[in-house]
């Protein structure tokens, strides 16, 4: 167990883009999410949860495969994407860091997607322990640890107050940790101690939070049961039928791939898709899923049926920005309960 | 700007030759463009024009898409207002395009980009002059990519 | 309870019951403080869990739209606001007024749990109780109370229509604003940076766009079918995180609710990232507003919108010749 001065913390992020693209909490026009880092930026590590999720660090929104052109009458290909620089993530919370490793399950399956596993692997997460959860978070519904950050983790951190604790989780974790061995000092029973209390009191807030024990089993044993239930209609009357709770999810992660022709040259790309959108999966036929309580269906069913019974995991983490930005104020929380029997 | 800087920037305007999308309604810009050519008067190869049946089907959207794939300037050029073909379409495309006009120079792009002219059938000369001044105010403002998509390319 | 839910569930009991309406489009409420929701019921049972309070932001009367295709008749509570869309919503032929009983709400302002939040004062939050500028805190502890309209959406704080412009019933009395109309300063400062300033600003501004068209789908006047963005056939790169692609779908967006726009503020207000796309739309109703006659979307319904008309003397920026330019 390591430990950083928060006096220091500056001089750490100056060492660590040095060797790293680092990404940080940033703040800008009130919004903070995790951005490249350069001197002079307005960190914010204090903000419970970026407004964004980041999931966009390892699967961008849009991402191009190929370039295309023709030259002279011959058609000339270029393969791009990926990402070869290694960078460092400081300042994610477990259930973004967990959510990491619930992509993984996706995307390093195979066919592993090369360009996914490309940033995965150069990059470094740092973890940051929640010393206030809020209201909205039902991480522990989902069996995810506030207090100790292991998922998807390479660096558990936890901010007790004077300093910042630093514990290596991973291969990766302990290089960083050894580049950093000037800024990062030993740790003494004391710190010990706080970290500790720390720990304890955010169990104690956790237990005070309202959502900490969704009942999901009933909803993830009874698939067909669900699949037919009459909640779906009503539940999902208010859904306008915007992108904004599968764009600000962590794990949210169907993409489309399309292509931009010019005259003569021409990208293939993928991008983010939305479950929510009339045009997703789109055929020849249409969209199988006509109506927008089918489409509401599918976003829930997947996320607390299909996935689990597909990779052992439910697709949620409980961070809770679909409840804060949903613009109807429905949610998954909402619809765990209803389906619950609530 | 240092003797460096305008010789490149000289240079570049050189290189510089722009496209202008033009927007001609089918009874009246349209006939006067054909004038401006049986009359052997001169205008720009840059211009590109693209007939419509009313200067009132345009809509922003071909405006923007214009910008984006490649152009450097787009023009709605449509009869004077009170001469419509359809009567009142042209009343339409002032309320429309002065709005959009507004709201394009909002968004920081210049008003001399974008441009609406009232070119009847018989100003085959006013047509001529339209787009060479045209032509003229964007060799001007020199190039730019405001609102062109990255990923476009100019074919040679 | 607060006086005008009581009303409001007296009223709908009343209406469903004698048949005036077959359903009602209200809120509920959520677990959380911050939770009121719209909801459509039919059930007489449903009307005592109806709820008016201070985070009942969401304008019901775009839901009219597809509710009115399956009901022939229905009841739906609105704000001031909420009744300008209405009202321009009947303008655009897309809801058969005649069929629509609205219960008129008096609004004070809704609140913002963002800056509820900020403000640190979420922590053990029960509930939120508003009349008219106190607003009363109440928590696991205690009772806070605040004076004032700091918590309130930035929307409402420039409110110029608190009180309905329509309503078969009127809830609640008239609420009495005294807000200095400030209605377009923030236009003015935007129209005031130089040019290449305003092209860096608002590219910045729409970058930060995730395409989430949440902004596109709460407007109760985006009301299209089949929106352009959702064509395929349009060749619209509309999920392409590419900036023209985003100055795009903005300029358009704004620009295709010019004149029906009612300058509710709903598009700023769900932008999960922040752009100041009430801007945008100001900045056309200024226009109009200079150059057309004052144009209040809507609270007349006799009256064309400003696109759908026009006047041969219109002010005409393009004609050379009143311009000194060259013939």
């Amino acid at each position: 167990m390591k430990q950083v001065y928060k006096r220091d913390l500056e001089r750490l992020w100056q060492t660590i883009s040095e060797h790293f693209e680092l990404y940080l909490p940033l703040e800008q026009d009130g919004k903070v999410n995790f951005m490249p880092w350069k001197q002079g930026e307005n960190v914010n590590i204090d903000r419970l949860k970026t407004d964004l999720s980041p999931k966009n660090i390892i699967f961008p929104p849009t991402e191009t495969y190929l370039k295309f052109r023709t030259v002279n009458k011959r058609l000339c290909f270029e393969s791009v994407g990926g990402k070869n620089d290694k960078y460092v993530v400081f300042g994610m919370r477990p259930c973004d860091a967990a959510s990491y490793s619930i992509l993984d399950k996706v995307f390093l399956q195979e066919p592993i997607d090369r360009f996914y596993e490309e940033r995965r692997t150069n990059g470094i997460i740092i973890s940051l322990a929640c010393s206030e959860p809020e209201e909205t978070c039902f991480c522990s519904s989902f069996g995810i640890a506030a207090d100790n950050p292991v998922l998807g983790t390479d660096i558990a951190a936890w901010d007790i107050g004077e300093s910042i604790l630093w514990q290596p989780k991973s291969e990766k974790g302990k290089k960083l940790t050894g580049i950093l061995d000037n800024i990062l000092q030993d740790t003494s029973e004391h710190e010990i101690i706080a970290l500790e209390r720390l720990q304890q009191s955010i169990r104690e807030k956790l237990a005070q939070l309202p959502w900490v024990d969704l009942d999901l089993e009933i909803i993830s044993n009874n698939m067909k049961e669900m699949f037919e239930s009459k909640v779906w209609e009503e539940l999902s009357k208010s859904c306008l039928g915007c992108g904004v709770c599968t764009f600000v999810c962590p794990t949210c992660h169907c993409f489309d791939i399309q292509d931009f022709g010019a005259e003569r040259n021409g990208e293939r790309f993928r991008c983010w898709d939305s479950c929510m959108y009339s045009d997703f999966t789109r055929m020849a036929h249409g969209n199988p899923r006509k109506t927008q309580t089918e489409r509401f269906r599918q976003r829930f069913m997947h996320k607390l049926v299909y996935f689990l019974n597909n990779n052992g995991v439910y697709a949620c983490v409980g961070c809770g920005r679909c409840v804060e930005k949903c613009p109807v104020n429905m949610n998954i929380v909402k619809v765990i309960k209803k389906l619950g029997g609530d | 700007m240092s003797l460096k800087l305008e010789e490149k920037a000289i240079s570049s305007k050189q290189q510089f030759e722009p496209l202008i999308v033009a927007f001609c309604c089918n009874w009246c810009s349209y006939a006067g463009a054909d004038l401006a050519g049986t009359s052997r008067l001169n205008y720009p190869a840059n211009i590109k024009i693209i007939k419509v049946p009313c200067s009132c089907r345009v809509s922003p959207n071909f405006v923007l898409r214009a910008f984006q794939r490649g152009a450097d300037g787009v023009i709605i050029a449509g009869c004077h207002p009170g001469d419509c073909h359809y009567s009142t379409g042209n009343y339409f495309t002032r309320r429309r395009f002065t709005l959009f006009a507004n709201l394009l120079e909002y968004v920081g792009i210049e008003r001399e980009k974008f441009k609406i002219e009232w070119i009847s059938a018989a100003e085959g000369n006013k047509f001529a002059t339209v787009m060479n001044e045209m032509l003229d105010s964007i060799n001007k403002l020199g190039p730019s990519r405001k609102l062109r998509d990255g990923r476009w390319i100019r074919q040679q | 309870m607060d006086k005008t839910t009581v009303r409001m569930q007296q009223i709908a009991l009343q209406t469903l019951a004698n048949g005036e309406v077959d359903v009602i489009l209200g809120w509920k409420k959520g677990d959380e403080w911050y939770d009121s929701y719209p909801v459509v019921i039919n059930d007489i049972n449903e009307t005592a869990e109806l709820i008016w309070d201070a985070f009942c932001v969401n304008n019901l009367s775009k839901y009219l739209i597809t509710e009115l295709k399956k009901n022939l008749r229905i009841g739906v509570f609105l704000k001031g606001c909420d009744s300008l869309a209405f009202n321009q919503l009947v303008i655009d032929n897309r809801i058969d007024s005649e069929r629509v009983v609205i219960f008129g709400l008096p609004c004070p302002g809704m609140i913002d749990p963002q800056k509820v939040k900020h403000a640190g004062l979420n922590k053990g939050l029960l509930k939120v109780e508003r009349t008219g500028d106190k607003i009363v805190f109440i928590t696991k502890e205690g009772v806070k109370e605040y004076i004032g309209r700091s918590f309130d959406y930035d929307k409402c704080l420039n409110c110029r229509c608190p009180n309905p412009v329509v309503s078969k019933y009127m809830l609640s009395d008239a609420v009495t604003r005294t807000d200095e109309e400030q209605y377009f300063p923030d236009v003015t400062e935007i129209e005031k940076m130089p040019l290449e300033a305003r092209y860096d600003y608002w590219t910045k501004q729409f970058s930060k766009c995730i395409k989430c068209y949440a902004c596109r789908n709460i407007c109760p006047l985006c009301s299209c079918e089949t929106c352009v963005f959702d064509n395929i056939a349009a060749g619209v790169s509309s999920k392409a995180d590419a900036d023209c692609e985003q100055q795009f779908f903005h300029i358009i967006r704004a620009y295709h609710v010019a004149g029906r726009c009612v300058d509710c503020g709903e598009c700023s207000r769900v932008c999960p990232v922040g752009i100041p796309l009430e801007k945008l739309n100001r900045k056309i109703i200024k226009d109009i507003n200079q150059l057309y006659g004052d144009y209040t979307a809507d609270t007349d319904i006799a009256k064309s919108p400003p696109l759908g008309t026009y006047k041969v003397d219109d002010f005409d920026p393009f004609d050379g010749s009143k311009q000194g330019g060259k013939k």
